[in-house]
């Protein structure tokens, strides 16, 4: 078998090298991802629930429910307006989704109002 | 029943797509059992929703039966060409034992080293883990809530992208102009699950993840080892990153499937350029790019300009011979009748995006935006060097160019690098023509943008040390 040459010796290190340096770095970063994080908690909490349950984790346990009530006494075809949220906050976006097919609207029919957890109708 | 429901449309999807890539391919000579699995599944996937769009304008309601009776036709047609290629490849396969897909004989099966095992395991342990992580929440990032979930879940209640969708309802919600490949895709596999499970529809993703691995494992193959192949998807598949959005429900990984393979089947033509069929397969699968984010149309232009280029230089080289135009016209035609419908839409009812203007696309707007080339590039920077998201890839990267500066522009790594180096200046261009804060959408968006152009960086690193790597 022929000697490797001196540029071959110096590749074969530099892989042997990066390759050591990637896999350390990807153990501790998945470490970090499971433990740090605390995705494990997470993950041990939604294994144990339904679907429901699970968006209801994954959203807050409160405003879940308070979506649900939301859901449960705005007619499908009724309108709304969301207060006491951030415009392009996450829990705006996720109550829009949540509250599909009842839209939300300049004009609306209930006022949403999630500060205070409380539905209003906007015209009496 | 979901889950059966579930199992079914996957099934549908393959099957379809399959039937597809038969009458595209004619014959299987040319791709591996597995890598025709997922391109079938990518296919399915894209021409599916394509009907599901078809059926919006031609006024009609969504139902699993009526959505799979139109392929009837294809799956006749795809079954009496598949017949023959396939039973000859196994008679082939079981009286001269030898690989009819086009890749390298398998007399380098690698010993099963320590090495070998470990890269397995790792892409086995990545895989199931993306799985494991999309599955077990519903739909509930910032887009994909915001922009995807929802339009899958108007679609679904409604049987049918309502009629009142285009003309008012998109405009409700943020990105009207968003292609509508996945949220369909959504919205199938609800309607075969019978149900609006937005945890189980995820599985979307992760597929996507594997297709990824896969059409990444065989292009390396063709050229490289077993074991040198698994070296580049196992440092793809334990990317933090690339995992993180197989299992959020965002767009970037089938947008990133969609342009790997439209390139990858591209450079296979470029190899040999007799065989018009890897063309068309690669202008299916950039088209369906440009039918799953805004930005694959702008992979289906640097294909194109690559399919352009090259057909050029081979004309003169030819002596004025037509035939390389052809090539040019042909994958300019696929794209364009794939993406017809969407853009008709679009223009139809003025459905324009909100945050880029490719009306300031000249030279003159772009000098006076030149301020924002360094917030631009300094977001650039916090993405290639943190390891946190990219382990040390992108050092990497720079350090190969470096050394490797005089092949980088040879053969068929030429045009990988001639790709990457656009889909990059390509970027660059949008955050300068973009209305919404340089920063901000650098700091949001660089992370993504790369992921679409990861699977070919790594298939570049791959061509490039392909003798400095001995496994």
């Amino acid at each position: 078998m022929p000697m490797p040459s001196r540029k071959d010796r110096i590749a074969e290190a530099a892989f042997k090298a990066f390759f050591a340096a990637w896999v350390a770095l990807w153990l501790a970063f998945l470490a970090r991802e499971l433990v740090v994080k605390n995705n494990i908690r997470d993950y041990a909490a939604l294994l144990s629930r339904d679907i429901e349950g699970k968006h209801a984790y994954v959203t807050g346990d409160k405003l879940y429910a308070f979506l649900d009530y939301c859901k449960n006494n705005i007619p499908e075809n009724g309108t709304y307006s969301i207060t006491g949220m951030e415009e392009g906050s996450i829990e705006r976006r996720r109550a829009v989704y949540y509250l599909y097919p009842r839209m939300e609207s300049s004009d609306p029919g209930f006022i949403v109002d999630i500060s205070e957890y409380a539905l209003k109708k906007a015209k009496e | 029943m979901e889950l059966i429901g579930l199992c079914s449309a996957i099934a549908a999807v393959l099957f379809i797509g399959f039937n597809i890539l038969c009458l595209i391919m004619g014959r299987f000579d040319g791709l591996g059992i597995t890598e025709t699995v997922f391109i079938s599944y990518g296919i399915g996937i894209g021409f599916i929703s394509l009907e599901m769009l078809l059926f919006y304008i031609a006024g009609w309601k969504f139902s699993i039966p009526a959505l799979l009776l139109p392929w009837t036709a294809v799956v006749a047609a795809g079954l009496v060409i598949a017949r023959k290629p396939l039973r000859s490849y196994w008679l082939t396969k079981q009286s001269q034992k030898i690989d009819c897909f086009g890749l390298r004989p398998r007399n380098d099966v690698i010993a099963i080293s320590f090495l070998s095992v470990f890269l397995k395991f790792g892409i086995a342990l990545e895989v199931a883990y993306a799985f494991f992580r999309a599955l077990i929440r519903p739909i509930e990032a910032y887009d994909a809530v915001a922009i995807y979930a929802i339009k899958s879940k108007i679609f679904f209640l409604a049987k049918a992208i309502p009629e009142t969708y285009f003309p008012s309802l998109v405009h409700g919600f943020p990105h009207p102009d968003y292609p509508l490949n996945i949220p369909l895709a959504e919205t199938f596999i609800y309607m075969a699950m019978g149900s609006m499970n937005d945890q189980l529809v995820k599985i979307i993703f992760p597929l996507f993840f594997v297709g990824i691995l896969v059409a990444l494992y065989f292009a390396i193959r063709r050229f490289a080892s077993r074991a040198y192949a698994l070296l580049f998807t196992f440092i793809i598949a334990t990317i933090p990153q690339f995992n993180a959005y197989a299992t959020n429900a965002y767009q970037e990984l089938p947008l990133a499937f969609y342009c790997f393979t439209g390139s990858v089947f591209l450079f296979r033509w470029l190899e040999r350029r007799d065989d018009f069929r890897y063309l068309a397969l690669s202008a299916v699968m950039a088209a369906l790019s440009a039918w799953t984010k805004n930005e694959g149309a702008m992979y289906c232009v640097i294909n194109a300009s690559i399919v352009l280029w090259a057909s050029l230089t081979a004309r003169v080289r030819k002596g004025g011979s037509n035939k390389p135009v052809y090539a040019a016209a042909l994958y300019a035609f696929i794209i364009v009748l794939i993406i017809l419908p969407w853009a008709f839409i679009k223009r139809k009812y003025g459905i324009i995006n909100d945050e880029i203007n490719l009306a300031n696309l000249n030279p003159l707007y772009m000098v006076r935006q030149l301020h924002k080339l360094g917030p631009i590039l300094y977001e650039l920077q916090k993405q290639l060097f943190g390891p946190k998201k990219w382990l040390i890839l992108w050092p990497a990267v720079i350090a190969v160019a470096a050394l490797k500066y005089k092949e980088l522009f040879k053969g068929v790594t030429g045009y990988i690098t001639a790709s990457l180096v656009l889909a990059f200046c390509g970027y660059i261009v949008f955050y300068m023509i973009s209305y919404v804060d340089v920063v901000f959408f650098a700091s949001k968006t660089w992370s993504r943008f790369l992921l679409h152009l990861l699977p070919l960086t790594i298939l570049w690193l791959a061509c490039l040390l392909k003798e400095d790597i001995k496994l």
